[in-house]
């Protein structure tokens, strides 16, 4: 028994994703141990290459050094870097080279994009037979709707997300960048099951995967209850239908929260005793859950006059010591400051050729035997001579020849 | 019948509500013969709804239906000898062991990480707990309102709003459950593929804060390292984002200058944002808040519906925020076969949401609708495990299922 091999060890995936809901995928199947392929035109490069530095003084925003923005620096960990102009017939050529010593071909393009530049399911298994193909698009590849543009704030739209997001008395709001990044995990997770397959059968396969219908499939109990009793969910802010108290408090300080969710009657007790009322416990307005949730607003009151004079974290730590569920209502700043995350080796150090050490979120998962050395998303084109010349074998000539058509950089 | 993808694993789930469930739920669309393991009151999501109109009932919550579809359902009470070793017989017939009990109630059954590779060396044990196994806060409860928050997710929401007074939010619905049940499911399933190969078995250990967090990567990096300032209250002004129609809202997005161009001419190229300086990002971005009024008001004269199309035609990406019952209706959704329809013994035949990814060897299906209690007892224990009759009686005698 061979011990302490990666999970996906000798897998490859040529990358052609941009943005945010390819390139997360791909990332997960190199976390796992895949090698991945990150294809990009030099003429058109990744969006997340293209942003602004911000805030400036300055009137004008600077644009960001191609190899250095956030968005590409967090979402591209070990990956590979090639640069091919994939509108040349010679640059899709060699696209097709990558793919026939690939196992795997991702992208996130408009839908029918791969198959305009010749790159179709059909093309490419005609050069890898069992190859697994995943396009994730806005709305899929078929249907009325296959042309229409997305970003993840739509999908959440679209899909009956955003509807239920906010508070009850107002607008209803859409989610952010995380729609990618889950959409990224799911189609992880079909392409690991088409992997699975083709180890049993050596059979490959193409799958269509819509942004739209990955945001529904997560409210399907919301769904499933409106076909059975035709009531529409509506927001509900942080409430819960059965349990109170759970929701935000505000602490001493300007934005400082906590969020608390008690579940019974003891966790209530619990409580009580904390902020010096234990006779709350006692009292028939909060004596079960049912009462609870219909005093809730006085609930509220009560729990805040407490809350809101003192420390934040303070507070977290006397509640989670009492053994209920609370926490800091975080902002991207200070959850740096969380040592659990760093006991757990929640964030990854890597070394950026341009930008020094960089302490990134790194994959949401442990897993035992599976320690990755985690390297920095690739500069642009980093690994075209390890790609064009060892992977695909390219000769001096074909290569001499590629760049004067400036096919590659 | 063609073969489903993930034919042959056996999958033992021992996990309440949504992530441990939705997880199992993925392999067993995808054909894994999950067997959940619950006690003899049954998951707690049996008891959240929502519900039909004849009100509460065990078989009857549509958390439970929707997330448990393609299992089959045994019930065991852990506490009693006859049924703790019921539960290692099935730790031994399993290739994964899905595990959503509290902190520690495994291991408090001495059934921790080595107990149980050693009743099974080859078995991917996959936890799902709130903080992790390991480190200071391990064991702290958490849930969808406290994780959401932690994670520094909930902070940035509502999206886009003015007054810092009002607290962040929520995302609404399972969010933390089923993020979680979606980062389990890859891990899970890259280690069995691991396993098939090496006959190695791992411990898959996912801490739903850490879920949260991973999706959060590009903002907490911005905020340490460029200079940006991600909060609920926008620190520039908005490039659209949602926006109020006359039926309802939208949300837009026209990050590029050639998507503006477009939706200025959408708008019959109005005045005051005429002019090649509007089709700069930079000048976007510095004078949106200038003409917020105008474009406001030209959108609550249009129909959230109509101006979905109209704009999607100029290639600008415009989403309706949609109800459950306009999702349902969608002629996208319909076009695609997207829902499923699953016939129910006590609620009968309904549609269900189904999968994102439309596979072209192995579709994802439901194979059986969720298990009533227990349902299977006699079907797992006698079948799979090999239980005589007379051990079966014994079982149910010591009140084990």
């Amino acid at each position: 028994m061979e011990k302490n091999q990666l999970p996906l060890e000798g897998i490859r995936v040529a990358d052609f994703c941009w943005v945010y809901a390819g390139p997360y995928c791909t990332m997960l199947l190199g976390c796992l141990g895949a090698e991945v392929i990150k294809v990009e035109g030099h003429k058109r490069t990744d969006l997340t290459r293209h942003s602004v530095i911000w805030p400036l003084e300055d009137p004008a925003p600077t644009p960001m050094p191609v190899n250095q923005s956030m968005a590409l620096n967090s979402l591209n960990l070990n990956k590979k870097s090639v640069t091919l102009d994939l509108s040349t017939p010679e640059g899709t050529a060699v696209a097709k080279r990558l793919v026939a010593v690939s196992d795997i071909v991702v992208d996130n393009m408009r839908a029918g994009s791969m198959k305009r530049m010749g790159m179709s399911y059909e093309e490419l298994r005609k050069v890898k037979s069992d190859i697994i193909v995943l396009s994730s698009s806005s709305r899929g590849q078929g249907g009325p709707q296959k042309d229409y543009a997305g970003y993840a704030t739509i999908h959440h739209a679209i899909g009956g997300g955003a509807y239920i997001t906010g508070y009850p008395d107002d607008a209803p709001c859409h989610s952010l960048a995380d729609v990618d990044l889950m959409n990224a995990t799911t189609a992880a997770y079909a392409i690991l099951a088409a992997l699975y397959h083709r180890e049993q059968t050596g059979e490959g396969q193409f799958i269509d995967f819509s942004q739209i219908e990955g945001v529904t499939s997560l409210l399907g109990e919301s769904l499933l209850g409106y076909e059975m009793n035709g009531e529409i969910p509506e927001r509900m802010g942080n409430a819960h239908p059965q349990y109170a108290p759970h929701n935000l408090y505000r602490c001493w300080g300007v934005d400082r929260w906590l969020a608390l969710e008690v579940h019974s009657d003891e966790e209530f007790a619990s409580l009580a005793r904390v902020i010096g009322q234990p006779g709350l416990a006692e009292d028939s307005r909060f004596a079960d859950m049912a009462s609870r949730k219909k005093n809730e607003a006085a609930l509220n009151q009560i729990i805040e006059e407490w809350t809101h004079e003192r420390d934040r974290d303070w507070v977290v730590d006397e509640f989670c010591q009492a053994g209920l569920a609370a926490a800091p209502s975080r902002n991207g700043h200070d959850i740096y400051a969380d040592p659990h995350l760093h006991e757990r080796g929640a964030f990854v150090t890597v070394d950026h050729p341009e930008l020094g050490e960089l302490e990134l979120v790194g994959a949401p998962w442990k897993m035992s035997g599976a320690d990755i050395e985690i390297q920095h998303a690739p500069l642009l084109g980093e690994h075209n001579d390890y790609v064009l010349r060892e992977l695909i074998g390219l000769s001096e000539a074909e290569l001499a020849d590629l760049r004067k058509k400036e096919v590659i950089m | 019948m063609t073969r489903l993808a993930l034919e042959g694993i056996k999958v033992v789930e021992l996990a309440t509500m949504v992530a441990g469930p939705y997880c199992s739920k993925m392999l067993a669309d995808m054909g894994a013969d999950v067997i959940k393991v619950e006690s003899p009151k049954g998951d707690p999501a049996r008891q959240v709804g929502p519900f039909p109109k004849s009100g509460p009932h065990p078989e009857r919550s549509a958390l439970f239906l929707y997330n448990n579809t393609s299992k089959r359902g045994v019930t065991l009470n852990l506490d009693v000898a006859e049924g703790f070793d019921a539960l290692k017989r099935l730790i031994k017939w399993a290739d994964v062991l899905i595990d959503g009990l509290p902190f520690q109630r495994l291991k408090n059954l001495e059934l921790d990480w080595e107990a149980i590779s050693l009743l099974n060396p080859s078995i991917v044990y996959t936890s799902i707990t709130p903080y992790g196994l390991t480190g200071p806060r391990a064991g702290v409860k958490g849930d969808e309102l406290t994780l959401i928050h932690a994670g520094s997710l909930g902070n940035l929401l509502p999206t886009r709003v003015e007054n810092i007074d009002r607290a962040p939010i929520k995302t609404g619905g399972y969010f933390v459950g089923y993020h979680g049940g979606l980062t389990a499911a890859v891990a899970t399933l890259a280690a069995v593929l691991g396993q098939r190969t090496t006959g190695q078995g791992r411990a898959v250990d996912i801490s739903l804060y850490e879920v949260i967090l991973a999706m959060q990567r590009v903002s907490i990096a911005g905020n340490r390292y460029q200079r940006s300032n991600w909060s609920r209250v926008p620190d520039r002004p908005p490039a659209m984002g949602r926006m109020e129609t006359k039926d309802g809202y939208v949300v837009i997005g026209t990050p590029e200058d050639h998507h503006f161009i477009a939706f200025r001419e959408l708008m019959g190229n109005p005045e005051w944002i005429a002019g090649k300086d509007w089709e700069s990002l930079a000048y976007r971005t510095h004078h949106m808040m200038d003409v917020k009024n105008e474009l406001e008001g030209w959108m609550r004269q249009q129909n959230k519906h109509d101006i979905h199309h109209r704009a999607a035609k100029m290639g600008i990406a415009v989403g309706p925020i949609n109800t459950a019952p306009e999702v349902l209706a969608d002629e996208q959704y319909a076009a695609r076969g997207y829902f499923t329809d699953v016939d129910h013994p006590e609620v009968g035949k309904h549609r269900y949401a189904g999968w994102p990814y439309q596979m072209s060897a192995t579709p994802a299906q439901v194979n059986r609708p969720a298990p009533l209690l227990g349902q299977h007892n006699q079907e797992v224990f006698c079948n799979e495990l090999g239980y005589s009759a007379e051990e079966f009686k014994q079982l149910q005698l010591a009140g084990a299922i």
